[in-house]
């Protein structure tokens, strides 16, 4: 038998500001950037800076593979689709069941990469931490979702188009360097009927992975239904959230598993703090199933936009102490 | 519903007309807001200033001709956070971001939750006296409470939801004891998790208006309602408060395949544009209500709370609202 290995990982952004003075420069620059006070060179400045501080921060609590904390990000949806040619970015909605707002794009012509997405920022990740960067993306079948479709193309086209914008991502992080990146589809969870251009999609994605891993990750809705499903993707890792699948344990305890897992046992969304042995308690019953290589023990979603900083810091030390103590169970 | 208004001593005009709930704060009501929150002001100078307000926007209600009014909720914050910090078994978070450079303290269920004292129930009486027309007393749902607080207490979503329920039952049970005859239950998060409509949430407004003699109002919005429609028809209330406009009435289709079957305060204009609309663009839309809906079902108000728009957006917006509701009534005799 092949050693598992037990990862504490991020499982995407990091709260950019904090209850602390220091904490809120930010929020002080952006919106100075707003009244014209600073220019948008020392806007970026600071979140240099701020992006130094939440990789500082994530390794000081303990983790194996860290993000930029997605700092720099609006929201999920439109700090891609900003980069993209044949669409605008609209007015607010709630993004899932959150209490998160994001803005919404209309799709208008046809969709194309107006300039590289992630590569700067990951550069510049990569640079200043000393642990391994995974960069972050969401993916083509969430972005299409989150869509309003003025240009009448249909949903299958907009996915495909996305697609073809998020592989070329795919390849230019993979030039960069990314070992490992992290694709984020909540939304196939919402609409398993979807599931046929869904694959399509993704695998036109990782196509352009190269040597690169890609770990799928899904949050937001129960994954159960599609595990089977999730599991023939072509994909290295499956990124599943617990806190919406009572069943999943005894899914996963049943079907097994060939693929990377990352596991979101710890609730990303709730102040509450776990006890360690909770968590412990579920890894005994899911690892002894599994044939993957390397288990992400991270939170159920990233937690840059649902807790606040000093929560989610000791959220990200549960996730390293409970990967360690792992280390024993297997 | 009208039958239940009159047993209730209520009289009203067909197509009542009312707002939402929330007002604009005037500029000076904001820094004192701030003012006290930095210590440099005292509670009792912000109360006079919030009684103020209030008298304010109840003479400009009464002057616009509106049927049903409300007390413009000078006193509250957050919808939220004004309930958490009232009951029992809250605590406050750090800062959560809720979007781009916006973030809020969102409150904590640290323990059991329970009603101490009224928590609205004075403002009504302030609001009540100053005017001869209904005013709505207004309170959060459980819902929406559970929904946008973090729960650390109770085991499940479910439990938080009917504790909540409860609490908030006894603050109606205040409401109703005072005399209000018209209360509203505020449910923005109504279609978080269409899933628990059944599941809980009806039975979480039943806990909150079971035995309470008064005519209830539902209050729901950020859209999603394909999702809980028709479902959405069994919570025990007397009136949906909805926003149409803002979806450029998408809803009215909805309710030709199932027929609205309760009152309807229908969202005549948008909260969320600076532009004022015009009175004939309102007309048009209170027709196009009616073409589903019978007129003694249909209220007419504003999609949400106006608390985000200028005063004179806010006027502008009822001003043309009332008139156009008095043409579509002229035209119905």
């Amino acid at each position: 038998m092949i050693k598992m290995e037990i990862l504490a990982a991020s499982a995407g952004s990091y709260p950019r500001i904090g209850d602390s003075v220091e904490q809120q420069r930010h929020r002080q620059a952006y919106a100075q950037l707003e009244r014209g006070e600073i220019t948008a060179e020392e806007f970026e400045q600071v979140q240099d800076e701020v992006t130094r501080e939440v990789i500082e921060e994530q390794i000081r609590a303990g983790l194996n593979l860290i993000t930029d904390g997605q700092v720099r990000w609006y929201d999920p949806i439109s700090h891609l689709v900003r980069k993209v040619e044949g669409c605008r970015i609209n007015g607010l909605l709630r993004y899932f069941d959150t209490n998160f707002y994001f803005r919404q794009p209309v799709v208008e012509g046809r969709l194309s990469r107006r300039e590289p997405m992630l590569r700067g920022e990951f550069r510049f990740a990569k640079k200043v931490s000393t642990r391994p960067v995974k960069p972050v993306l969401t993916g083509p079948y969430t972005l299409a979702r989150h869509s309003i479709d003025r240009r009448g193309a249909g949903l299958k086209t907009i996915v495909s188009e996305f697609a073809e914008i998020i592989a070329e991502e795919v390849k230019d992080l993979v030039e960069e360097g990314a070992e490992i990146i992290q694709l984020d589809e909540p939304a196939i969870l919402k609409h398993p009927d979807d599931f046929k251009l869904f694959r399509e999609a993704i695998e036109t994605v990782s196509a352009e992975r190269g040597g690169a891993q890609l770990a799928l990750y899904t949050y937001f809705g129960d994954a159960a239904p599609l595990y089977e499903e999730l599991l023939d993707l072509s994909v290295e890792a499956i990124g599943l959230d617990f806190t919406y699948g009572p069943k999943l344990p005894r899914v996963i305890e049943a079907r097994g598993c060939d693929k990377d897992l990352g596991l979101g046992l710890i609730d990303g969304r709730n102040t509450r703090l776990e006890r360690p042995e909770e968590i412990l308690g579920k890894l005994k019953q899911i690892l002894p199933a599994l044939n993957s290589k390397r288990i992400y023990l991270n939170t159920s979603c990233g937690l840059g936009d649902y807790l606040p900083r000093e929560i989610a810091f000791r959220k990200l030390q549960l996730v390293a102490e409970v990967a360690e103590r792992a280390e024993e169970l297997i | 519903m009208r039958d239940k208004l009159k047993r209730l001593g209520i009289e009203l005009p067909l197509l009542p007309t009312t707002s939402v709930g929330s007002l604009p704060k005037p500029p000076h009501l904001l820094e004192a807001r701030q003012k006290v929150a930095a210590g440099k002001m005292g509670a009792a100078e912000l109360r006079r200033l919030e009684e103020q307000a209030t008298r304010e926007w109840m003479t400009t209600q009464e002057e616009l001709g509106l049927d049903v009014l409300v007390d413009g909720e000078m006193y509250r914050g957050d919808m939220a956070a004004y309930f958490a910090e009232n009951l029992e078994g809250f605590k406050t978070s750090g800062l959560v971001r809720s979007y781009g450079n916006r973030y809020y303290r969102k409150p904590i269920i640290a323990g059991e939750i329970r009603w101490k004292k009224p928590i609205t129930v004075d403002w009504w009486r302030f609001a009540q006296q100053l005017t001869r027309k209904p005013v709505k007393g207004m309170i959060t749902g459980p819902y929406t409470m559970m929904d946008w607080s973090f729960n650390e207490y109770y085991p499940s979503r479910r439990e938080a939801c009917l504790a909540l329920a409860k609490a908030l039952h006894e603050e109606v049970k205040a409401l109703a004891a005072a005399g209000a005859k018209i209360i509203q239950i505020d449910e923005p998060a109504l279609s978080a998790r269409p899933e628990e409509l059944s599941d809980f949430a009806i039975d979480a407004i039943q806990t909150v208006t079971r035995g309470i003699d008064a005519y209830f109002i539902c209050h729901i919005c950020y859209g999603a309602f394909e999702f809980i429609y028709p479902e959405m028809l069994r919570l025990p209330v007397d009136n949906f408060d909805l926003e149409m406009s803002n979806s450029d009435l998408d809803l009215v289709e909805l309710f030709r395949v199932h027929p609205f079957t309760k009152d309807l305060s229908f969202g005549v204009v948008d909260v969320h544009s600076h532009a004022v609309e015009d009175v004939e663009t309102i007309v048009k839309r209170i027709r196009k209500a009616l073409e589903v809906l019978h007129p003694e079902q249909l209220w007419i108000d504003p999609d949400c709370g106006l608390k985000t728009r200028s005063r004179e957006e806010a006027v502008g917006k009822l001003k043309n609202m009332v008139e156009a509701t008095r043409r579509v009534r002229s035209e119905l005799g």
